[in-house]
C-alpha cells in the first residue's frame, strides 16, 4: 500500500478554540505523523478564503484525506466533505476532530486541552489513513408525503405541500381534522373568531385533489427511512359509511348513550353514535364503539333502525392501510397539563375551577352555552371572575419547569373576552410576569388591562376551595405586599401545555427523539427547528414544543418547505457508510437482525446482509454483534482500534 | 426417580428406528465415577449408558462440536441429532437455537430431570469422604451412595452437591421431545446467586483486590472457553491468530490482525479477557458452572457470570434459555427499559 498523504487543517474558530487550544503547536505536533503530508492552522477554516486554502492545498500537494480539527462534525462535516469533493478526491476520505464541543469550550488550562486536541486530533488521523474513497449511493425517492396530526400544524403543512404538486396522506386520529384550535373561541391578538378562520381550511384539505384524508386513523407501524419510508396506518371502524350518510342525526335523536362530549370538553354531552360538531370534515357520523351497547341489533340497534340512508353498519372491521412515502412531516399537538396533578387547586375536584380550553368552550357560540358565560354549577352569569397563569408550568418542583408561552396571552384574551360578555363584571389575574413579546401582543395585554379594566395581581394563589357558593382563592399580592382574597364565581387555569399522548406514541414508532420534557427534539435548536434528528421526518405545531398559532402555522410551512426541497428530485443521496458483513465470521445469530433500527438486515442462507439504502450507519449491529462479523465502512474494528490506540499512546 | 433403564430404552429406541442419528450422553468413566460423555450411534451400545450425580457436563457443547464438524465436512445433517440434557444443558440448547445455531428440529432432546437433588462438587465429596476414592456415584432420594474400598457410603446430598445446582430453581429441562423424571421447576435447595450475594458482601475495594489476585493467577489454558457451548466463534476476540480466513478474506485484513487482546497470561490481559468473556455472556450465559468446575487454578467464574445474569433479570426481567422465539437480552430494546444505570 503505497503512503497516504493527509492534510490537517487546524481551525481557530476565531478564539474558541484558540483561546485554549495552542493551535500552532497542534498544526506542529500533526505534521510530525507519519501519514500526514501537509498541517496548516488557519483562523477561520469554514470562511471562503479558509475553505479555499483546503481545496487549494489538496490539489498542490496531491492529498488524499483530510482532517479538519474544528468545530463539531453536525455543523461543517458537509462544509469540508464538499470541499473535498471539488477538489478532487471523495467526500468521504474528510473526516472532523472535534476540539471545540469536546475539548476547548469545555476545558480551561491550555496546556491540558492542547495535550487533548492533540489526541482527538491524531485519533482522526489514524482513522482516516484507513478511510475508503466511497462515492453516494444514489436511492429513488417516493414523493409522496405522509402528515401525522390533523390540527391547524398538520392541516397548513398538508396544504402548502400539496399545493407544491406533491400528494399528500393526512392521517388524524380523532373523527375530524380541526385539532385544538377548532376549540377555541377567538384568537388572540385580533380577536377574530377561530372556526370562522379554520374551517376554509378544514375543507381545502376534504376537496383537495392532492391530499387523501384519513381520520379515526393511527400509525401503527413505520420502516424504512428518508426518500422511502413505508407506514402501516390502522383505520378504526366509524361503522358509519360517509358516503351514504345523509346528515339528517335521526341516529343521535334515538341512541340511549349519553356520555360527556370531547369536543366540549365534557362541559355538554353526547350520543355513542355523533358527529363531534356541525362543521366537522369529513362530515360524517362516527359511532363510538367504547360507549356503544354493543354493535349489535338484539341489544339496542336503534340507531340502524331508524338510518333511512341505510349508512350504518355494525360489522365494519379496521382496516391496516400501507403507504409508501418519501417524508414525513409529525404534528401530532399538544394537551393539557392534567387538571387532577394541581393538588393545591382542588385536583380538579373544586366545582366551577375550569381549565382555559373549558372556557374557550363556554365563551363558544357553538358551545355549551351557546356563547353566554355561564357558570357549569348553576348556569348563572359570574361576577367575580379569578384568571390564574402559570398553573403547572415554570414550576420544576412539582410540575412543568418550562414556560408554556401562550398563557399570558390566551389569559388576557379570556379576561377580555368574559369582560365583552359581561361588561358589569370583575376580572381578577394571577401572574408571575407578563410575557407578551409579540406583534401587537403587548398592546393587547394593555388593552386587557386599560379599556376592559382587568386587575392585574403579581403573585401566585396559594390554595383554591369551595366556600358558600363561590370559590375562595387566596393569594398575594407580592406588589403592595398584601394576601388578597377573592370570593370567585368562577376560576379559570392557565394550565401547561405538555406533549399530546399521540405525540408520545408518535416518538415510539417513528424512533424519533423527546427532549426532556417530552416534547419531539429538533435536529438542531437553532439552525434545523423543524428538522427531526432522523432524515426525511420533520415537526411542525406543539409536538416540537409550546407555540401559539401564528407560530405554528410559520413552522408547519417551513416543515412543508423541507419537505417539498428534500422531494424536489427523483433521488436522494445516500451516505456509503453503510453497515458491512464479513461472511466468513458470520455465524447466522439473528442479533443484528433484532438490533437494527431500520430493518436494513436480513438473513439470506443463513448470513446477515444489509440493504445499504435502507442502512443509516447508526452501528447498532456493530456494537451487538459478538464476533465483529459486521461492521460500518470507515468505522471498521480496525480503525477504532487505531483510534484508541492513539488516544491511549502519550 | 428416574430409572436408568427408561434412559437407555429410549435411545434404543430412537437408534433402532432411525429417528436419530446418535445420542449424546454419558457413560462410566474409566474409573467408574466420575461419569464421561459418550457418543453412540447404535441400538445395542444404549447399555452404555449412565445416569448419576457426576453427570455434570453440559453435554451441548458436544452439538456445538458437531455442527462445526459438519460445516467444516462440507455434510448436511441428515436425521437429528439425541441429547440427554439435564435442565441447564437444556438451557444452552434454547438459547444456541435462539441465536439460530441449529434448528431445533435437528436435535432430539432426552429431557432428564435432576429432581430433588444436583450433581456433585468432588472437592466437597472429598473432603466428606476423608480420604476414600469412590469409584460410583447414585442418586438416593436426599442422598447420594457413593461405591468405595470400605463400602457404601452416603452423604447428604446437600452437603456435596455443587453451589450452581443448590442454587438452580431449573433442574427440569422446559424444553424437550420427551422427559424423564419429576418435573421441579422453581426449586432451589439454596436462595439464587446465594454465592455472589455472599461475595457482594465485601467491600467494592476488597472484591476488585479478590479479581486482580484471581486474574493474576489465570494461566490463560482457556479451559473456560472449550468448555463453554456459548464460545463458539470461529474466531475469538482474544487471539487473532485464530482467525477465520475465507475466500473472501482480503489481504489487508490477514496482514491487520487486531489485538484487542495480547496472549501472554499477564493480569491485564487476563483481566481484559475474563471481562469481555463475561460481557459476551451476558443474557446467553445459562449457569450450568462448567467454566468454573475445569478451572484448574480454580477462579470463581461463576461469580462474574451469575452478576451479568442478577443484573439482567433485576433491571429488565430477562433469562436467559427460557425461551427459543423469544428475544435476546442484548439485541433487544423496549421503550420502557431501566436507564438508571447509565451514569
Amino acid at each position: 500500500m503505497t503512503k497516504k498523504r493527509t492534510g490537517v487543517f487546524v481551525c481557530h474558530c476565531g478564539t474558541n478554540i484558540a483561546a485554549t487550544v495552542d493551535v500552532s503547536r497542534l498544526a506542529k505536533e500533526m505534521a510530525g505523523e507519519e501519514t500526514v503530508a501537509f498541517s496548516r492552522d488557519y483562523v477561520y477554516m469554514c470562511s471562503d478564503p479558509g475553505q479555499n486554502s483546503v481545496i487549494e492545498a489538496i490539489k498542490e500537494n496531491n492529498l488524499d484525506s483530510v482532517v479538519v480539527t474544528c468545530c463539531s462534525p453536525n455543523l461543517h462535516e458537509k462544509t469540508f466533505r464538499d470541499n473535498a469533493a471539488r477538489a478532487g478526491i471523495s467526500g468521504f476520505t474528510c473526516e472532523i476532530a472535534n476540539i471545540r464541543e469536546q475539548c476547548s469550550w469545555v476545558h480551561k488550562n491550555r496546556d491540558e486541552a492542547t495535550a487533548k486536541a492533540i489526541k482527538i486530533s491524531r485519533s482522526a488521523v489514524r482513522r482516516v489513513a484507513r478511510n475508503q474513497s466511497l462515492e453516494p449511493i444514489a436511492v429513488p425517492v417516493t414523493r409522496r408525503v405522509m402528515v401525522i396530526g390533523g390540527g391547524i400544524a398538520g392541516i397548513q403543512a398538508s396544504l402548502d405541500i400539496a399545493n407544491a404538486g406533491l400528494e399528500v396522506v393526512l392521517v388524524e386520529k380523532l373523527a375530524t381534522i380541526g385539532g385544538h384550535m377548532l376549540q377555541l373561541s377567538e384568537t388572540f391578538p385580533t380577536l377574530d373568531c377561530s372556526q370562522c378562520i379554520l374551517s376554509p381550511k378544514m375543507v381545502e384539505v376534504s376537496r383537495h385533489p392532492k391530499i387523501t384524508l384519513m381520520t379515526y386513523s393511527e400509525v401503527q407501524e413505520v420502516s424504512g427511512a428518508v426518500g422511502n419510508f413505508r407506514v402501516k396506518i390502522l383505520q378504526k371502524p366509524t361503522y358509519v359509511d360517509p358516503e351514504a350518510c345523509k346528515l339528517c342525526d335521526e341516529c343521535t335523536v334515538v341512541c340511549p348513550v349519553v356520555v360527556p362530549n370531547e369536543h366540549d370538553l365534557g362541559l355538554t354531552s353526547r350520543r355513542a353514535i355523533h358527529i363531534p360538531f356541525a362543521q366537522a370534515i369529513p362530515a360524517s357520523y362516527t359511532l363510538d364503539e367504547d360507549s356503544c351497547l354493543g354493535l349489535n341489533p338484539i341489544r339496542c340497534g336503534k340507531c340502524k333502525d331508524v338510518c333511512e340512508a341505510g349508512a350504518i353498519n355494525y360489522d365494519m372491521l379496521p382496516k391496516t392501510v400501507v403507504e409508501d412515502v418519501g417524508a414525513i412531516v409529525v404534528a401530532t399537538g399538544f394537551d393539557l397539563y392534567p387538571q387532577e396533578k394541581i393538588l393545591e387547586y382542588g385536583a380538579g375536584n373544586v366545582e366551577d375551577v375550569l381549565d382555559g380550553l373549558q372556557f374557550e368552550r363556554l365563551c363558544s357560540a357553538s358551545g355549551a352555552t351557546k356563547g353566554h358565560v355561564l357558570r357549569p354549577s348553576d348556569q348563572k352569569e359570574p361576577k367575580d371572575v379569578v384568571f390564574i397563569q402559570c398553573v403547572g408550568s415554570r414550576d420544576p418542583a412539582q410540575h412543568c419547569a418550562y414556560c408554556s408561552k401562550i398563557c399570558c396571552m390566551y389569559t388576557a384574551k379570556h379576561a377580555r373576552l368574559y369582560k365583552h360578555h359581561v361588561p358589569d363584571g370583575r376580572a381578577y389575574v394571577f401572574y408571575i410576569d407578563i410575557r407578551s413579546g409579540g406583534k401587537g401582543y403587548e398592546e393587547f395585554v394593555q388593552r386587557a388591562m386599560e379599556e376592559d379594566e382587568t386587575v392585574y395581581l403579581r403573585g401566585r394563589v396559594s390554595k383554591l376551595y369551595r366556600k358558600d357558593g363561590k370559590v375562595r382563592v387566596l393569594g398575594t399580592d407580592t406588589l403592595t405586599g398584601e394576601n388578597v382574597e377573592i370570593d370567585a364565581d368562577m376560576v379559570v387555569l392557565a394550565l401547561a401545555m405538555q406533549p399530546s399522548k399521540g405525540t408520545e406514541e408518535a416518538a415510539k414508532v417513528l424512533k424519533i427523539g423527546r427532549d426532556k420534557d417530552g416534547f419531539l427534539a429538533e435536529a438542531h435548536p437553532k439552525l434545523k427547528p423543524v428538522e427531526s434528528v432522523t432524515g426525511g421526518i420533520y415537526l411542525a405545531g406543539c409536538a416540537q414544543g409550546p407555540k401559539d398559532i401564528p407560530e405554528t402555522v410559520s413552522q408547519a410551512s417551513a416543515a412543508a418547505a423541507k419537505v417539498i426541497g428534500l422531494l424536489s428530485s427523483d433521488t436522494l443521496n445516500h451516505a456509503p457508510t453503510v453497515a458491512r458483513v464479513r461472511r466468513s465470521h458470520c455465524t447466522g445469530c439473528e442479533m443484528c437482525v433484532t438490533a437494527c433500527p431500520y430493518k436494513a438486515i436480513r438473513l439470506e442462507n443463513g448470513k446477515a446482509v444489509v440493504n445499504e439504502v435502507l442502512c443509516e450507519g447508526c452501528g447498532s449491529c456493530s456494537a451487538t454483534c459478538l464476533r465483529a462479523a459486521i461492521e460500518v465502512k470507515n468505522v471498521t474494528q480496525l480503525q477504532v482500534f487505531d483510534m484508541i490506540e492513539a488516544c491511549l499512546t502519550v | 426417580m428416574i430409572n436408568i433403564q427408561d434412559i437407555r430404552d429410549t435411545a434404543r429406541d430412537l437408534l433402532a428406528k432411525g429417528e436419530v442419528r446418535a445420542v449424546i450422553g454419558w457413560r462410566a468413566g474409566s474409573r467408574g465415577m466420575p461419569a464421561e460423555p459418550v457418543v453412540i450411534t447404535a441400538p445395542e451400545q444404549a447399555d452404555e449408558l449412565v445416569w448419576d450425580p457426576t453427570c455434570y457436563h453440559n453435554l451441548a457443547l458436544h452439538l456445538v462440536e458437531d455442527r462445526k464438524f459438519l460445516a467444516h465436512a462440507r455434510k448436511t445433517a441428515g436425521a437429528p441429532i439425541g441429547i440427554i440434557a439435564k435442565g441447564c444443558d437444556a438451557r444452552a440448547i434454547v438459547v444456541l437455537m435462539q441465536e439460530n445455531y441449529f434448528k431445533r428440529e435437528d436435535v432430539y432432546i432426552i429431557g432428564v430431570s435432576c429432581e430433588g437433588s444436583g450433581m456433585i462438587a468432588e472437592w466437597k465429596v472429598a473432603r466428606q469422604l476423608d480420604g476414600a476414592v469412590p469409584t460410583a456415584a447414585a442418586f438416593a432420594g436426599d442422598e447420594f451412595a457413593f461405591a468405595t474400598a470400605a463400602g457404601e457410603k452416603r452423604l447428604p446430598a446437600r452437603e456435596v452437591m455443587a453451589d450452581r445446582c443448590l442454587e438452580c430453581r431449573n433442574p427440569f429441562p422446559k424444553e424437550h421431545n420427551v422427559a424423564l423424571g419429576e418435573d421441579k421447576t422453581g426449586r432451589a435447595l439454596e436462595a439464587p446467586f446465594a454465592a455472589l450475594a455472599r461475595f457482594e458482601t465485601r467491600s467494592e475495594g476488597e472484591r476488585w483486590e479478590f479479581w486482580q489476585r484471581q486474574f493474576d493467577r489465570c494461566i490463560r489454558c482457556f479451559a473456560c472457553r472449550s468448555v463453554c457451548p456459548m464460545c463458539y466463534c470461529e474466531e475469538c476476540v482474544v487471539d487473532s491468530i485464530n482467525i477465520a480466513v475465507a475466500p473472501e478474506t482480503t489481504a489487508e485484513e490477514k496482514a491487520n490482525r487486531i489485538r484487542w487482546i495480547e496472549r501472554s497470561a499477564v493480569k491485564s490481559e487476563n483481566i481484559t479477557y475474563h471481562m469481555t468473556r463475561a460481557i459476551h455472556l451476558a443474557g446467553r450465559c445459562v449457569d450450568c458452572g462448567e467454566c468454573e468446575r475445569v478451572c484448574p487454578v480454580n477462579i470463581p467464574l461463576r461469580l462474574l457470570n451469575n452478576k451479568m445474569e442478577r443484573e439482567a433479570r433485576e433491571r429488565f426481567g430477562y433469562e436467559p434459555g427460557a425461551s427459543i422465539g423469544g428475544p435476546s437480552l442484548v439485541a433487544s430494546f423496549r421503550d420502557d427499559d431501566p436507564g438508571a444505570f447509565i451514569r
